[in-house]
């Protein structure tokens, strides 16, 4: 299959000229395009380093950019700026700047592992895509996009509880999303679901939200996970050099 | 492992049904009780059991996924002293299978398991203590088409199938080594037990390229437009195939893709009729339960009058 990508040429560099005459000749219009060359000077060259050391980002080093995440990508085929090729990229040439231009969109990746599938240097670009979202946010590029924010609440219950209660996460994602529950699609779900639904059923719905479902004993676990997962962020904001940032912020202050 | 050494092994397995099939699913797990009920095959819950760490936690760990995922099939192996474990649900399957790797090759995500196990007090989990199998491969396995033909009571004849996997029961490949294994075995770019069942039970299977495409549900409330458009491009490809239904064998997938439908007719002005229906519905109807029996009135698209008039009711 043929690799599509949208042009990778940015519009406001395309030069046309609109009155151009060469020996005589008119050679005014589109014919004569050219694209302005643009010099790249601002390289970060600890980006890859950087990404690597986040979950998912570790191996990207292997890209040999042959364009098969990009070509199987679920959300490249909905919006052809999605470009994981190009970002893997730009990311081993530490172009930040032109990686920041894609910065919004990037949290998207739906982990379909289509691309992973697809990778033949096992990569792992769903992985990288993560870690890049990720990267992102801790270095303040970006706020915490809904996804994060959804993983955030969804693991804090698992972590706490040991199990999901989808009710409970909806609820509460809304919230912290300031998101109005009552949308008319959701609304018109929960309509047609109580349409057939027994008594006894509803009564069961009901009461789990007073009753958070729990895994027994999990307190052992909880704890060793808490500890684990701040370990982890620990090492994450020593990799990416954040606690030295927020010192030099507050000395220059 | 010969096809009756599975038929032997699969008859009693440990069962995770996983959070989903407590709530939003909860139509998938009364059907594949009653399913399992009907063929004689026994099912044991697994004990006390966790959150696998679905499509979230991974983002904030991966290898406190696997841990999560461990723990489920330590108690299965353990405590309860089983050696398969079914889960209906492709999220639970998937992350079962993708721990089950990551401790057989990866150093570190041993050492994690290991420590994590220990401070919560239980035994660590060793790859290879149990297989972990979809509740596709268990019927498929211990009763088989052969099987099912015997046994069909109300034929799903006239009934025009999609059959849709979704991304996690086939993707990535190296963490399914038993797919992709030559003849008789699951094909992970056109996957066909789902197809091979209801082609059994009667059904005729309409020719459905996005078998594994995405739903998006990882992002079903965090980027709905994405997954509204992902999903009415899967409804409208199905109903541009001839099918009535679409056939389903996962908790998020089946509910991604009634939400979905229902967000497109709202915001996109997309209307489908197609009926989302999960394939241990279908089956167990065939068989002869009724409709209430595998939790029918627990979807929310509505397809009572459906199935009536195919004469399943």
């Amino acid at each position: 299959m043929p690799i599509h990508e949208k042009s990778l040429i940015r519009p406001e560099n395309l030069k046309v000229q609109e009155n151009i005459e060469l020996e005589g000749i008119d050679v005014s219009g589109h014919w004569s395009t050219f694209i302005e060359s643009r010099v790249v000077t601002d390289y970060n060259e600890a980006m890859e380093e950087e990404i690597a050391a986040l979950p998912g980002g570790e191996f990207i080093h292997r890209c040999w950019q042959c364009g098969s995440c990009t070509n199987s990508c679920t959300v490249n085929a909905i919006n052809a700026d999605f470009n994981p090729r190009y970002w893997i990229y730009l990311i081993r040439t530490g172009m930040e700047s032109e990686l920041l231009r894609d910065k919004d969109i990037i949290w998207q990746c739906v982990s379909c592992n289509k691309c992973t599938y697809a990778c033949p240097r096992d990569v792992v670009p769903e992985g990288v895509m993560k870690a890049t979202a990720h990267w992102l946010e801790l270095k303040g590029h970006t706020p915490k996009s809904h996804s994060t924010i959804f993983d955030e609440i969804f693991s804090e219950q698992v972590i706490e509880t040991g199990k999901i209660e989808d009710g409970r996460t909806i609820r509460r994602y809304f919230k912290q999303t300031g998101q109005a529950l009552r949308q008319p699609w959701l609304e018109e779900m929960v309509k047609r679901l109580l349409r057939n639904l027994p008594i006894g059923m509803l009564t069961r719905m009901g009461l789990a939200n007073f009753i958070t479902p729990k895994t027994a004993g999990w307190s052992g676990a909880r704890d060793a996970i808490k500890e684990y997962v701040s370990e982890q962020e620990a090492h994450h904001r020593k990799v990416l050099g954040l606690d030295d940032l927020v010192k030099a912020a507050e000395n220059e202050l | 492992m010969k096809k009756s050494d599975k038929k032997e092994k699969y008859q009693e397995v440990a069962y995770y049904p996983g959070c989903a099939l407590e709530g939003s699913g909860h139509a998938y797990n009364r059907s594949t009780k009653a399913l399992g009920e009907k063929l004689g095959l026994k099912l044991k819950e697994v004990d006390n059991w966790n959150c696998c760490g679905a499509m979230e936690v991974k983002n904030i760990d991966p290898k406190l996924q696997t841990y999560l995922s461990s723990r489920v099939m330590s108690t299965a192996a353990n405590k309860m002293k089983m050696d398969v474990v079914m889960a209906p649900c492709n999220g639970c399957y998937h992350n079962l299978k993708k721990a089950e790797y990551d401790l057989e090759n990866d150093q570190d995500s041993r050492d994690v398991v290991d420590r994590l196990s220990k401070k919560a007090g239980h035994e660590t989990y060793q790859a290879g203590q149990v297989e972990t199998i979809h509740a596709l491969d268990w019927v498929k396995d211990t009763i088989g088409e052969e099987g099912l033909k015997e046994r069909v009571k109300n034929s799903l004849e006239g009934i025009k199938i999609a059959n849709y996997y979704g991304c996690m029961y086939t993707r990535p490949r190296h963490i399914f080594p038993e797919k992709d294994a030559g003849p008789g075995s699951e094909s992970t770019s056109k996957p066909h037990f789902m197809d091979d069942l209801l082609d059994a039970a009667g059904a005729e299977n309409v020719d459905f390229p996005l078998k594994t495409a995405c739903c998006g549900g990882a992002h079903t409330l965090s980027d709905s437009d994405t997954s509204t458009r992902l999903v009415s491009n899967i409804l409208q490809t199905a109903e541009a195939a001839g099918a009535e239904v679409i056939a389903t064998e996962c908790p998020t997938c089946h509910s991604g893709l009634e939400m979905h439908q229902i967000r497109a007719e709202k915001t996109l002005g997309i209307k489908t009729n197609v009926k989302i229906i999960y394939f241990t519905q279908l089956l167990g109807m065939a068989l002869g339960l009724k409709p209430k029996k595998v939790g029918l009135h627990e979807n929310v698209s509505d397809s009572f009058d459906f199935v009536k008039k195919k004469g399943l009711a």
